[in-house]
């Protein structure tokens, strides 16, 4: 079945079953492999991507769910929300492995596009979905609050 | 730097002068803007000015990259920004110390390379003088090197490094070339963020990780495993998978059935449509329970001796006071984020890999074997590693020898990448432990004999790393920071005993360190408490060791240990664990609830020695700790009819977000031997955090995890 969707500002059109999750469109179908697998059920949050200005799980996301809505990942040209966070990232000295981070920071964007502003409790509520096995949980936190500062 | 390792290292550089760079000619570099890279370079220098450091190293998160990179800029004066990471190919001459064979592990990367790399940065460098001073006609000392450039002293002028390559093949390496003093080093010994190549590429999801390969005519492979630890495939049928679109082969291999498909997702899915009947085999009695009596009663023999000096039965007949402890420890999963993956292209008698592995020498060696093909027909890819704590390490090359299996013969790249359930479900987990411990205690409270059992599976025993860890019946993550503790205490009577089953174990972020750092800390802090002695007084009148003691007064002074505040429902607890040549001090404050606890700070002291890179030492103690934190907060890995019960992060739970205490950390350079840094963080939490709930409630937790309702 020929599915249309939007990624990353541009249109795509995919032949695949409707029950096929958002992840596997993008990593299988349109080689976007920014956008990492975890663990398939939603528990990891490593697969994270925008859908309009949400965050969601792409491996729990049917590409039937996701219609007109346009979906942006970490390999977006133009989200000025996702570079930000991508620049704190970096100068924070966030990345261990780095595999869990195209997710923390998507999700984190979804975060801050709700709340520019949000407090400590608020980022930790907020994360407390995205497992990160290197431990730098320490300085995702330090790297959102000095974005939040500069949005 | 002992002696014995200086001339070891000296040698192995001294060879790899001979080979060690691969400058291309000029003329090649014209033609061909893709440099053949020879497989015994370290540094290749483009004539388009171009630089790259070839890793023998694998990133898994470690900082290896970053670390090695400013040893060799250091001494070669790149512009360090601009520098770029590629992985090395399987060579000897990328060789660890710990045998012939390419390793990333113990915590040793920079132990292992930094004066490699040191040396290899200033032979170039002064190779790099001597070209740029004969073209220019002057003495070598009037030329100087910065940010990949040379310069005349007296006449400003100057060439990038790149315009220098066709030079560089007529000029002598260096047999002997001067370094730094590491207290002199710009570079080396200061706080580096990332490489910001490796910092920019993981952020942006550029970076290439294991499962993100993608070749022309890529396919993906899902396979079916049993979940009973040894059961077998008796027979199956595949005829509902087969008709799935997208699906292209079903396969039979040694550990399971592969569907291989358009998509991984299709092949995942027609998984369910495989019936498949199984031996299930004798281990489908076995549960968690029935392995802690087979643990137990065996406790009740004599064991393997680990340790053995003075007289311990007779200061137990002597002792005023006798402190019993046992311990229980789960086996566990490193559940690294990155799902284990492998991918194999083979065609007529050539294969391409591209493999996670933490060893590329023993996948390679596998690949030989499975593939039948010769090695100079093999072509070795390594990506980053997205996570491995010991996992990609796997000693029964699980995840390797299927994605060779599937590949084999099949024409067409294939990537076999397993589920997380896969991941959590098919061992090579930390072993499990049972521990016993006696400590006899005299009039005055001091400790006059330590005696330990010990049960567990061996990792080593029967592996291709026996000799390495596995003595005398003992294996050696039983006895390691156990048999060995600091203290001094005249009588000792350690045991080992080794279990069997079909559940494969493995090395996990610090190793033996996960059992021995709770059996020897949280039995020395319970001695503490019934000779009514401040825990860190009492460990520093049994140490000798400066360092240690060292680093007790720093994390004392750090965490305001002396005039920590009595707080309802908060305690305070302290360890300390050498591991991997490193020495590392934690004191955790903890706040307890009814049925819960947070672990709210630490303060961790660290010495490695010399913090090559501290930023980084900070961030691998911060990680380590967390990683430990998950062990006692929730991570367990049970068994019932053989299989194990757990599947996913929902219930293989690990630390999140809301778990993570306050952490400071403090770096000592004592000066002393260097020591590793990817696993001396985890092993003092583990009992430091235990401790600390002691302190708050009076009951200390011996078995993992901590489950206080």
């Amino acid at each position: 079945m020929s599915i249309k969707l939007t990624v990353d500002e541009k249109v795509y059109s995919v032949d695949v079953s409707p029950d096929t999750p958002l992840l596997w469109v993008l990593r299988d179908s349109l080689n976007l492999t920014g956008t990492k697998f975890g663990c398939g059920v939603g528990q990891c949050g490593a697969c994270t991507v925008l859908m309009d200005e949400e965050s969601v799980r792409s491996c729990a996301t049917p590409i039937s769910t996701v219609g007109n809505a346009r979906i942006t990942t970490i390999e977006t040209k133009e989200d000025k929300t996702v570079h930000n966070l991508q620049k704190f990232w970096v100068k924070e000295d966030v990345v261990q492995c780095g595999y869990c981070q195209s997710g923390q920071i998507m999700n984190a964007a979804g975060l801050l596009k709700k709340n520019p502003n949000p407090n400590d409790d608020e980022i930790i509520s907020a994360m407390d979905g995205n497992i990160c096995r290197c431990g730098t949980y320490n300085k995702i936190k330090t790297a959102i609050k000095a974005a939040t500062k500069e949005v | 730097m002992e002696r014995r390792d200086f001339l070891k290292t000296t040698s192995l550089t001294a060879s790899a002068f001979v080979i060690g760079f691969y400058i291309p000619s000029k003329s090649r570099a014209e033609d061909t803007k893709e440099v053949a890279l020879q497989p015994n370079a370290f540094v290749e220098i483009n004539s388009d000015n171009t630089i790259n450091f070839i890793m023998g190293q694998v990133e898994m998160g470690q900082g290896t990259y970053t670390t090695l990179a400013m040893c060799i800029a250091e001494e070669l004066n790149v512009n360090w920004e601009e520098i770029n990471f590629k992985a090395a190919t399987v060579a000897p001459v990328y060789n660890h110390f710990y045998g012939p064979l390419m390793i990333t592990g113990g915590s040793s990367s920079i132990v292992a390379k930094q004066l490699e790399m040191r040396k290899i940065g200033s032979a170039l460098n002064i190779m790099i003088k001597e070209a740029a001073s004969k073209k220019w006609k002057v003495r070598a000392y009037d030329v100087e090197t910065k940010d990949s450039k040379v310069t005349n002293k007296r006449t400003k002028e100057e060439f990038t490094f790149g315009q220098l390559v066709s030079d560089l093949a007529s000029i002598k390496v260096p047999k002997d070339p001067k370094i730094k003093n590491l207290n002199d080093c710009t570079i080396v010994g200061k706080p580096h963020s990332r490489h910001p190549k490796e910092a920019w590429a993981k952020v942006t999801g550029n970076a290439d990780f294991g499962l993100d390969i993608r070749v022309d005519g890529l396919k993906y492979a899902a396979v079916l495993h049993p979940t009973v630890f040894g059961a077998k495939v008796k027979s199956f049928d595949a005829s509902n998978v087969e008709k799935r679109k997208g699906v292209i082969k079903v396969k039979q291999i040694p550990t399971g059935i592969a569907v291989i498909a358009d998509s991984w997702y299709v092949a995942k899915e027609a998984l369910n449509d495989l019936k498949v009947e199984w031996d299930l085999g004798e281990f489908s009695k076995v549960n968690t329970k029935s392995m802690d009596e087979e643990y137990s009663s065996l406790m009740e023999k004599d064991g393997a001796s680990m340790r053995k000096d003075g007289d311990s039965a007779k200061a137990f007949k002597e002792a005023k006071k006798v402190i019993e402890l046992n311990y229980n420890f789960p086996f566990l999963a490193h559940a690294p984020m990155e799902p284990l993956s492998f991918a194999a292209h083979h065609k007529k008698g050539k294969a391409t890999l591209w493999s996670t592995a933490q060893s590329q020498t023993l996948a390679f060696a596998a690949a030989l074997k499975v593939l039948g093909v010769e090695a100079s027909n093999i072509t070795y890819n390594t990506p980053y590693l997205g996570g491995a704590f010991g996992r990609r390490g796997a000693i029964n090359l699980d995840f390797v020898l299927e994605g060779l299996f599937v590949a084999k013969d099949e024409g067409y790249p294939i990537l076999t990448l397993w589920t997380r359930e896969d991941d959590i479900k098919l061992g090579s987990y930390r072993p499990k432990y049972k521990n016993k411990v006696k400590l006899a205690l005299d009039e005055h409270g001091d400790i006059t004999a330590f005696d330990a059992k010990v049960v567990s599976q061996s990792i080593f025993k029967g592996s291709p790393f026996e000799g390495f860890g596995f003595k005398d019946g003992v294996d050696g993550a039983q006895k390691e920071g156990l048999a060995s503790h600091p203290y001094s205490i005249e009588n000792h009577d350690m045991q080992a005993y080794i279990t069997s089953s079909p559940i494969p174990v493995l090395w996990w972020r610090s190793v033996g360190h996960t059992q021995s750092a709770q059996t020897v800390e949280c039995s020395i802090d319970q001695a503490a408490y019934y000779a009514k002695k401040d825990p860190i007084e009492y460990r520093k009148s049994m140490l000798t060791n400066q360092r240690f003691i060292d680093l007790l007064d720093d994390v004392a002074k750090k965490s305001n240990w002396k005039n920590r505040k009595k707080e309802k429902n908060v305690g305070y607890g302290v360890a300390i664990v050498e591991s991997f040549g490193s020495i590392c001090a934690q004191v955790a404050k903890v706040r307890v609830s009814k049925d819960s606890y947070k672990v709210e700070k630490v303060w961790c002291s660290v010495d490695c020695g010399f913090a090559f890179n501290p930023q980084n030492v900070e961030n691998q103690m911060v990680g380590g700790i967390n990683f430990g934190l998950a062990t006692l907060l929730s991570s367990e890995i049970t068994i019932k009819d053989g299989a194990t019960i757990q599947s996913n992060f929902y219930d293989y739970t690990v630390t999140r977000i809301s778990d993570v205490p306050d952490i400071e950390v403090s770096i000592i350079n004592s000066g002393e031997k260097i020591g590793g840094i990817g696993e001396p963080g985890t092993p003092p939490i583990l009992a430091a955090v235990p401790n600390a709930i002691f302190d708050a409630t009076g009951k200390l937790y011996t078995s993992m995890p901590i489950k206080m309702g």
